[in-house]
């Protein structure tokens, strides 16, 4: 029983870590905290879903992020670069307004009821593990997660684009004296940052079903990540992701009602005493 | 044995690796102008910024009226008289002129504080202004108003960090006269920093000298004029 | 406003209420009317955080629902008459969150509305699960008495009186808190939110003013909520849930903080984008949401700062001072 949990917590986890790396990354370069990330989740899953039906699965997981990519750079262009001289809780609104916009789109074309994707054949299978069956697509969306966190990992660290991005969210100003392109470079990472929410979104698709709120429940669960993890800290998020999951999984079966408030005890608790990463202003 | 309305001992402000301020000592008598001068970045707003507690001490102590104040908060000195006006200007842009220093009166626990405000609004030519929004003045007047919401509650200690900045000449001749006024009439003893040489000789009474977070001389203006020390770092031979 | 204007406003505002259920009939459009009453006081709850503190709260569904669910549980304990019920809803609501602001009120920026946004996050999933005590997640019903203040219930219920309940209340609350935005009090909450450093400086603490407005909007926002419960007779989770707090943040921004009666304005429009905008537009809420965008980057201060300048002329303002 204990091994099947933890198992579902680590999937979770994995999902939370795609999610909130994008949410980490765009708050790293423009300071912005994306209320719209879980309706962009969402649009990620719908519109992969359209393009299952067209297609397949594989093609929507490569598709859909790309549009989701595309909307990010065009959010970033002509909404985040336009407001950034403004006070940070002005954008904030405005993601809150996208929010809104997303949700009604989505409603209004998909419909309100559940939708479901199936499970892509070639990995409609059950594995092995530790002596207990668990579904290879599950396993799989566990693999996905740490090859988007060591992917990221190693590009941040040691490719010349990610070292301009870990010095754009540090000093903006400098870096762009310095001749780097922080627009173009903004643009790029929010455009990366919608992509990957919308993956998770696609990926998240088989295992859980479609529906108007599913924007709303991964949302609070990803802001708790990205400020336990410290915000703008890609490998504090993945731990914290990986932490919340477990904690979930593992306390929805235990201890449900303390697990699922546990998480916000902490969130709280670190903005009440460390908010400095949160202050809103540029140092 | 002078009593000393204020007093700081070996005063020492450190932070990220850089000592702003570093072992200063001065004195400040009752009803006498201190004038404090020296480069760019030698300390002297740091020390007012110690004094007035908006820094913590590294190191030291502030005394007032006899009493060690270097524990105490920000509020908590201005309440005990210890008042400060702002290099970067620094009032309620959306109070109304009258509104704002009747409210700072009050919070000095002054009965009258409509008659306070008028007297200070007045003393400073803001009196025709008190309806406007603070805002909508000009810089002259905005000044002059962060200096009224020092001056309220009869401060037994004002500290002035550059309240020349950006003024005329003849705005600055005029407020030199009106501090010069204060001190006697209202007993206000004052730390004043300023750039202008002529302002800061002409109406003080004692002047310390800083550079690089250091006194390197104080003493009435005629010697600290003559300080080859002081000629050397700051004036220039020419002075 | 001066106090003689306000009062003049006020008794006005509360004879056209009463013009108002004279000449309006029909009982679906005055039910609609009370509905968007009682989401201006919530929003108006919202607005003086905002414009005296300058700050965003994501979760002050939690003083609506708390409220609420307060009177509906004393109810049906049965610990005491409705009347007390009320005013120990408002109370406790109003001390708690005193209590909750000396603490939060102390974190900057954006920090702040998360943390609004866990601890409303908090008290609405502990609602959906406390299934003895709140009903879980089904929400409850509120056992009003028969008869409340010496009036019956059943009159007061009707939809011209529950108007006028909702619309008085909200007249007298604006007219309160313009009142005491001209107070000592309003005079040293205005300095903190213009200027804080400065404030200080002038010897004012600043932890107790902000702590004190934020007590002050929980108030008017639970105001709303036992409006609610008496127009619903009903709560549930959803009245405490971030997305509900979100909609009144909307309706502030829209509406514009800076006037006292910009949320109400705001939840005017709302209400206005939602039930005649959606007969005939699926998509209200994109449009809403696309107005509020443009709200937000084109006219910060709202319906009411265009009106303002529209057409009573006034500047806009610009921020000078030690920030």
């Amino acid at each position: 029983m204990l091994t099947i949990n933890l198992f579902n917590g680590l999937v979770y986890g994995a999902l939370l870590i795609v999610m909130c790396s994008g949410l980490a990354l765009i708050y790293g370069l423009r300071r912005v905290v994306n209320f719209a990330h879980g309706s962009l989740y969402m649009l990620g899953a719908y519109l992969g879903y359209s393009i299952s039906l067209h297609s397949n699965f594989w093609v929507a997981l490569v598709a859909a992020p790309a549009i989701m990519a595309l909307l990010g750079v065009l959010l970033d262009r002509y909404g985040f670069r336009l407001l950034q001289d403004r006070d940070p809780l002005t954008v904030v609104l405005v993601t809150f307004g996208l929010l809104l916009v997303i949700e009604d789109l989505v409603q209004s074309y998909w419909g309100k009821s559940n939708l479901s994707v199936p499970v892509p054949e070639a990995l409609a299978f059950s594995i092995n593990l530790l002596g207990t069956p668990v579904p290879a697509y599950r396993l799989s969306v566990i693999f996905i997660g740490a090859a988007v966190a060591l992917g990221l990992s190693l590009w941040l660290r040691f490719s010349k684009v990610g070292l301009f991005v870990r010095a754009a969210s540090t000093d903006p100003v400098t870096t762009s004296m310095q001749g780097v392109n922080t627009d173009l470079l903004s643009a790029g990472v929010v455009g990366l940052g919608t992509a990957l929410a919308g993956l998770a979104g696609v990926v998240a698709a088989p295992f859980l079903s479609l529906s108007p709120a599913m924007s709303a429940d991964v949302i609070i669960d990803s802001f708790v990540v990205v400020v336990i993890g410290g915000l703008g800290s890609l490998a504090g998020a993945f731990i914290a992701a990986l932490v919340l999951g477990m904690v979930q999984a593992i306390g929805a079966v235990y201890l449900p009602d303390a697990a699922v408030l546990l998480p916000f005890v902490f969130m709280i608790a670190i903005l009440i005493w460390k908010p400095s990463g949160f202050a809103g202003s540029r140092t | 044995m002078t009593n000393y309305v204020l007093q700081a001992e070996d005063v020492a402000i450190h932070y990220g690796g850089v000592k702003a301020v570093d072992g200063v000592a001065l004195t400040l008598e009752k009803g006498q102008i201190r004038g404090l001068i020296g480069p760019n970045g030698a300390g002297k707003s740091t020390v007012i910024d110690a004094i007035t507690g908006r820094r913590r001490l590294t190191r030291g102590k502030v005394t007032l009226l006899g009493e060690d104040v270097s524990a105490l908060g920000v509020v908590e000195r201005r309440m005990r008289g210890l008042s400060r006006s702002f290099q970067r200007t620094s009032i309620f842009g959306e109070m109304t002129v009258y509104r704002q220093v009747e409210l700072a009166s009050h919070k000095m626990g002054v009965a009258d504080s409509a008659a306070d405000a008028q007297a200070v609004l007045t003393e400073l030519d803001l009196w025709q202004l008190k309806d406007s929004t603070a805002q909508d003045l000009g810089y002259g007047e905005q000044r002059r108003l962060d200096l009224a919401l020092a001056l309220v509650g009869r401060p037994t200690v004002l500290l002035l960090d550059e309240p020349m900045a950006g003024l005329s000449v003849k705005e600055s001749l005029d407020l030199a006269q009106h501090l010069k006024k204060l001190t006697s009439t209202w007993d206000v003893s004052v730390l004043l920093v300023e750039h202008d040489m002529d302002v800061v000789f002409g109406i003080s009474d004692v002047v310390t000298v800083f550079e690089l977070g250091r006194v390197i001389a104080s003493g009435v203006p005629a010697d600290v004029r003559a300080n080859p020390r002081v000629r050397e770092a700051y004036l220039g031979s020419a002075a | 406003m001066n106090f003689q204007k306000s009062l003049l406003s006020a008794v006005l505002a509360l004879v056209l209420g009463g013009v108002l259920t004279m000449v309006v009939s029909s009982g679906t459009v005055l039910s609609l009317l009370t509905q968007a009453i009682i989401y201006a006081v919530f929003a108006l709850g919202v607005g003086v955080l905002l414009k005296q503190n300058g700050m965003v709260s994501f979760g002050h569904a939690l003083f609506f629902g708390g409220a609420s669910y307060l009177v509906g549980i004393v109810l049906q304990l049965q610990l005491m008459s409705a009347e007390l019920a009320i005013l120990a809803a408002l109370a406790v609501v109003t001390l708690a969150a005193f209590l909750i602001g000396l603490v939060i009120v102390r974190v900057p920026g954006v920090a702040f509305g998360m943390l609004t946004l866990a601890i409303g996050q908090m008290f609405f999933l502990t609602a959906s699960r406390a299934r003895g005590l709140t009903g879980g997640a089904d929400g409850m019903n509120i056992d009003w008495p028969s008869r409340l203040f010496g009036f019956p219930l059943s009159q007061m219920l009707k939809p011209a009186s529950m108007f006028l309940i909702c619309w008085s209340t909200l007249v007298v609350v604006m007219f309160l808190l313009a009142w005491l935005m001209r107070t000592r009090f309003g005079g040293i909450t205005e300095a903190v939110r213009d200027n804080e450093e400065r404030a200080r400086f002038i010897g004012i603490t600043t932890l107790w003013p902000r702590a004190a407005v934020y007590a002050l909007s929980a108030l008017v926002t639970s105001v709303a909520g036992v409006l609610s419960a008496l127009n619903t007779g009903f709560v549930s989770p959803e009245s405490l849930h971030w997305s509900l707090s979100g909609v009144a943040l909307m309706m502030v921004v829209v509406g514009g903080f800076k006037a006292l009666w910009g949320p109400a304005a705001g939840a005017v429009v709302y209400f206005l984008f939602k039930d005649i905008l959606g007969e005939h537009a699926t998509h209200w809420m994109t449009i809403f949401g696309v107005a509020l965008i443009t709200v937000i980057v084109f006219s910060p201060t709202g319906v009411a700062g265009l009106f303002d300048r529209w057409v009573l002329g006034k500047k806009p303002s610009v921020k000078v001072g030690g920030h």
